[in-house]
């Protein structure tokens, strides 16, 4: 290991000195104002109606009126506030040094004093009344305590700092801890992520609903110092705050996986499921849903819930665990309710499987019991199922056999499958349905006058069926089927290879359409995918051509821009051209 | 038959002579552009999509050899580069909006720039550039190197050992950031002693500076800026951003002073430090105040905004460029041209740089009305030059350390970045290199 020289040692000593420094830090929250609570005087209280009642020049009158009196403290807040909305903030500091000289401990008039000071832009000043107070209270934490928090909420997080080692050094060790939130503070602003989430932990200890103000704060740190945060939060022993700050940072910094690690080994009590629940919706916004669906069944089986329960099924169904879905339908055993709660997630989850039979005597059985729009929808849900099986006749019959109000997004649908584009074009022309299976449909419909496409259809199904290798292979055959709108069809077959991460198989496709339909509107994206797939391959001087091809064949197509990042991108992989 | 069609013969080869000169006289009149075109004019106003890539299309046409003109003031400071199916292909590449000009057009334009204030100055070289940054990437970025990479203008990255070794002389531009010549790491020992990125710089420089048979990292730095005087003098053109400008200056000019605080060098700032610096060899300053605490993050009163220090540090505004003659005074119009002559500010560890400590002949290139501190400036020294713009990314006034860098191609048009860019191109202007 290289020698350093005694300047480079004495940096670094200097360094570990300064790191271990607010580790000593001890001070004791000052004694609340002996006014607090007391009854107002009748000065006082006229103040504060002119306040109320908008007239904060008679107020500023009755309040000084008050502070002649016995109601010193609440006379000097009041002037304060209708000092600053009249415009005369910076006259406060007169009164206020006149009567700190005259009550030189007292906290109250001390915060106010500071606080005009700083507001004027009287740094200097302010910093003198500070030491004013430290000399006229020796070993009282509120002078620096309170001096701190003014400067770290005027965003000098060095001052702070500044002030907050003095306190350890005038003060000791053992009251550290009464400064944990300013430490918290202080090292957040300073960027010190590790050390900072140290103190929101202790901060958190004794004030758990600081929570969200611990999670604003850390949600900056950078890739490189969260495991530094990480560590600090979920050390040992657990707390309930600190892991629940940890799981909301790791939900934002979108990883919601560990944000649920987080959590998920807190003794189940009732704060803990309390968490686990708020955790599960927060992720629900994230779409992480077996996250969402691991959170809220760790709090039903916590505190059991049969909504939860239904919701955790949900979730598993919508992260695409059919199975886990159905397993959780099946653990309700003889209850009713729950059972009840969960038969709509019941019957999508056997139509999600494959097995429509059982779930359309599922729902067979339980329609007596469901009023008609619920019952439509089961029938709707089955319909799916026989869909997914691959059987359009029964999902015809299920569509039929729900009745109620007419449903053209699944009769549409149904046409499709069959091939019939006639049919499907009238009945999805309304849909306003977005998923991205219904744009593409309805891009084909718009594009071709065909009234029929066999092939087209198959592919749809295909797809709805979850298949997507044959589905690929179908759109690209119908292709030929449907000429007047081939390039689109080829571009959905290569963009369900790319989407299975399949680049050989979408490559031929993205070369056919830059080559073939060179002309096309999907071509300019061919391009761009193309040259995207070539670069992942490590071809980076053929995906910086691919690039260049689209910018200069396509210069007028809205995915120029992205075609220049990425040609920027492969000349510092080292292209050139 | 055969008769019939000789006469029509010989009728055609009349009517064909007179055909094809209408044709072309048709031609000459309907697209004269498209036959005739010999110039691209790249425009640098509001028209332009991207500003920065433009600097780099006329950098890397000067690299390729050919002839330049940067017209001064005339829409924005636009470029004149000679048409090629290259050169207009690399435009679009880069997004670059660039017009052909035809003969008669750019007479007009001659016309109108020879009537106003405005100059066209030809480039003919484009310049060997160096950025002298640390060999790991600091967490903070680099406005000239996210630049120079943006606008794809080659360049390469020396430090410590190249300078003391004489390397600079390889190059006609230089380039410094964020570095502290004054050896005190921007006393970043406050907020940042325990991080790996600081520990690790303060190894690496304590290493460079045994290397160099220097005793601390202060005496180190205080040969690099010895060095980098000598380039200037010698010739070269140096651009330093940030708290480069500041501390360069102060290593210059206490080259024979103990400037630095104990916890660099293992003693004290001389306390007489003021009185014994040699401001007669620095660039740009005299009689500043050197910070003697070390627990003041400020190195000197030469910064007007004092980011780092709560009780002296300055709001933000907004800074105004100088408009110069560009016929009497080209080279102080290059480093303004502009699509914007207001711009907002942007902090540094050093951001502006305090009227009371410029030296008198300094030339002000942009100012904040009112204020005490001007933002940008430039002067001669010796054979070479120099420019000093404070702040640290134009695009990212509240900078901190370990932020993300600024992403340029979300800021194509970014008018702080081309005051950057104006530099690189500055010294191609000139007809020979100054440097010995």
């Amino acid at each position: 290991m290289p020698r350093t020289t005694a300047a480079g040692r004495s940096l670094l000593a200097a360094g570990r000195a300064f790191r271990t420094a607010p580790l000593l830090i001890a001070l004791a929250l000052a004694a609340l104002p002996a006014a607090a609570g007391a009854q107002l005087g009748a000065a006082a209280a006229r103040g504060l109606e002119l306040e109320q009642a908008g007239k904060p020049r008679e107020a500023a009158a009755a309040y000084r009126e008050a502070m002649r009196g016995a109601d010193l403290v609440p006379g000097v807040l009041g002037l304060e506030r209708v000092y600053t909305e009249l415009g005369w903030a910076d006259s406060l500091r007169f009164v206020v040094d006149s009567v700190v000289r005259a009550s030189p401990r007292n906290p109250t008039l001390r915060a106010v004093q500071l606080r005009a000071l700083l507001a004027a832009g009287r740094d200097a000043d302010a910093r003198a009344a500070f030491e004013a107070w430290v000399r006229a209270a020796p070993g009282d934490a509120q002078p620096y305590r309170e001096f701190a928090r003014q400067l770290l909420a005027g965003g000098s997080a060095l001052a702070a700092d500044s002030v907050i080692r003095r306190a350890a050094a005038a003060l000791g060790a053992p009251r550290v801890r009464d400064f944990a939130l300013e430490i918290a503070q202080t090292r957040s602003s300073l960027g010190l992520w590790g050390p900072a989430a140290e103190s929101w932990r202790e901060a958190l200890g004794d004030t758990p609903y600081l929570v969200q103000a611990a999670v604003f704060a850390l949600q900056p740190t950078p890739d490189g110092a969260r495991a530094a945060v990480r560590r600090a939060l979920s050390a040992s022993p657990p707390s309930l705050a600190a892991r629940r700050a940890l799981a909301a940072l790791e939900l934002a910094w979108g990883s919601p996986r560990e944000g649920w690690t987080a959590l998920r080994s807190l003794p189940p009590t009732d704060s803990a499921a309390q968490a686990w629940r708020e955790f599960g919706e927060l992720a629900e916004g994230t779409g992480a849903w077996l996250v969402v669906r691991d959170a809220f069944l760790a709090a039903h089986r916590a505190r059991p819930d049969p909504e939860l329960l239904a919701r955790a099924a949900t979730a598993s169904l919508s992260g695409g665990d059919a199975a886990g879905a159905l397993a959780l339908t099946e653990s309700t055993g003889e209850d009713a309710a729950a059972t009840a709660a969960l038969l709509p997630v019941r019957v999508r989850a056997l139509a999600a499987l494959g097995r429509p039979g059982e779930a359309e005597e599922l729902a067979r059985r339980a329609e007596d019991s469901l009023d008609e729009a619920r019952r439509a929808q089961l029938r709707r849900d089955v319909a799916w199922g026989w869909v997914r099986a691959g059987d359009v006749a029964r999902a015809r019959a299920a569509i039929a056999a729900a009745g109620g109000v007419p449903d053209p997004d699944a009769e549409g649908w149904l046409a499709l499958y069959q091939g019939d584009l006639a049919a499907a074009r009238k009945k999805l022309a309304r849909s306003t349905d977005a998923t991205p299976a219904l744009v593409t449909a309805r891009a084909l419909l718009a594009r071709t006058r065909a009234s029929r496409a066999p092939t087209a259809g198959e592919a749809f199904l295909l797809l709805a069926r979850g298949d997507t290798v044959a589905a690929a292979a179908k759109f690209a055959a119908a292709g030929d089927e449907v000429t007047d709108a081939a390039p689109l069809l080829l571009a959905v077959a290569a963009r369900l290879h790319a989407a299975r991460r399949d680049d050989a198989g979408a490559i031929p496709l993205w070369e056919s359409l830059v080559t073939r339909y060179a002309a096309a509107p999907e071509a300019p994206e061919a391009d761009l995918e193309w040259g995207r797939a070539l670069l992942r391959g490590g071809a980076v001087g053929d995906a910086a051509r691919r690039f260049e091809h689209l910018i200069l064949t396509y210069p007028e197509s809205a995915l120029v821009p992205q075609a220049r990042r990425e040609l920027d991108r492969t000349k510092r992989m080292g292209a050139t051209s | 038959m055969t008769l019939k069609c000789e006469t029509r013969k010989k009728k055609d080869g009349g009517d064909v002579g007179r055909r094809v000169a209408l044709l072309l006289v048709a031609l000459f009149l309907l697209s004269p552009l498209q036959l005739f075109a010999q110039h691209l004019l790249v425009p640098m106003d509001d028209e332009q999509q991207n500003h920065l890539k433009a600097y780099g299309l006329t950098y890397n046409a000067l690299k390729a050899g050919l002839k330049a003109e940067w017209l001064l003031n005339y829409r924005g400071g636009s470029f004149l580069l000679p048409d090629s199916p290259e050169l207009r292909r690399r435009a679009t590449l880069d997004g670059v909006t660039a017009a052909r000009l035809d003969d008669g057009s750019l007479s007009r334009l001659r016309g109108e720039i020879a009537a106003a204030n405005m100059e066209a100055v030809p480039l003919e070289k484009a310049p060997r550039i160096a950025i002298y940054t640390p060999p790991k990437s600091p967490p903070w970025d680099d406005a000239v190197t996210l630049a120079l990479q943006y606008a794809g203008i080659d360049y390469t990255t020396i430090y410590d050992d190249e300078v003391l070794s004489g390397e600079l002389s390889k190059y006609d531009w230089l380039h410094l950031h964020h570095e502290d010549f004054t050896g005190q790491l921007s006393k970043f020992y406050l907020a940042y002693r325990g991080a790996p990125w600081f520990i690790d710089q303060v190894q690496r420089n304590t290493e460079v500076a045994k290397r160099n048979g220097h005793p601390t990292i202060p005496s180190l730095k205080k040969g690099v800026a010895e060095g980098i005087r000598r380039f200037v003098e010698r010739g070269g053109f140096l651009f330093a951003m940030c708290g480069a400008t500041e501390t360069l200056e102060l290593a210059i000019a206490g080259h024979d002073v103990d400037i630095a605080s104990t916890f660099s060098d293992g003693t004290p700032v001389d306390p007489a430090a003021d009185t014994k610096l040699d401001w007669a060899r620095s660039f740009a300053f005299r009689s500043a105040h050197v910070e003697k605490s070390p627990y003041a993050n400020s190195m000197s009163n030469i910064d007007g905004h004092q980011v780092n220090v709560p009780s002296r540090r300055q709001p933000l505004g907004t800074f105004t460029l100088f408009a110069f003659s560009a016929k009497f005074d080209p080279v102080n119009t290059m480093l303004v041209q502009d699509h914007r002559s207001v711009l907002p500010d942007f902090y540094g560890v050093t951001t502006s740089f305090t009227k009371a400590t410029l030296k008198p002949g300094v030339s002000v290139l942009a100012f904040e009305e009112g204020a005490p501190w001007v933002k940008y400036i430039h002067g001669d020294y010796g054979k070479g030059s120099w420019t000093f713009l404070g702040g640290h990314d134009p695009e990212d006034p509240q900078h901190a350390v370990g932020n993300a860098p600024t992403d340029l191609s979300l800021h194509p048009n970014s008018p702080g970045y081309r005051l950057i860019l104006n530099n690189v191109l500055f010294p191609a202007a000139k007809k020979k290199p100054l440097k010995t």
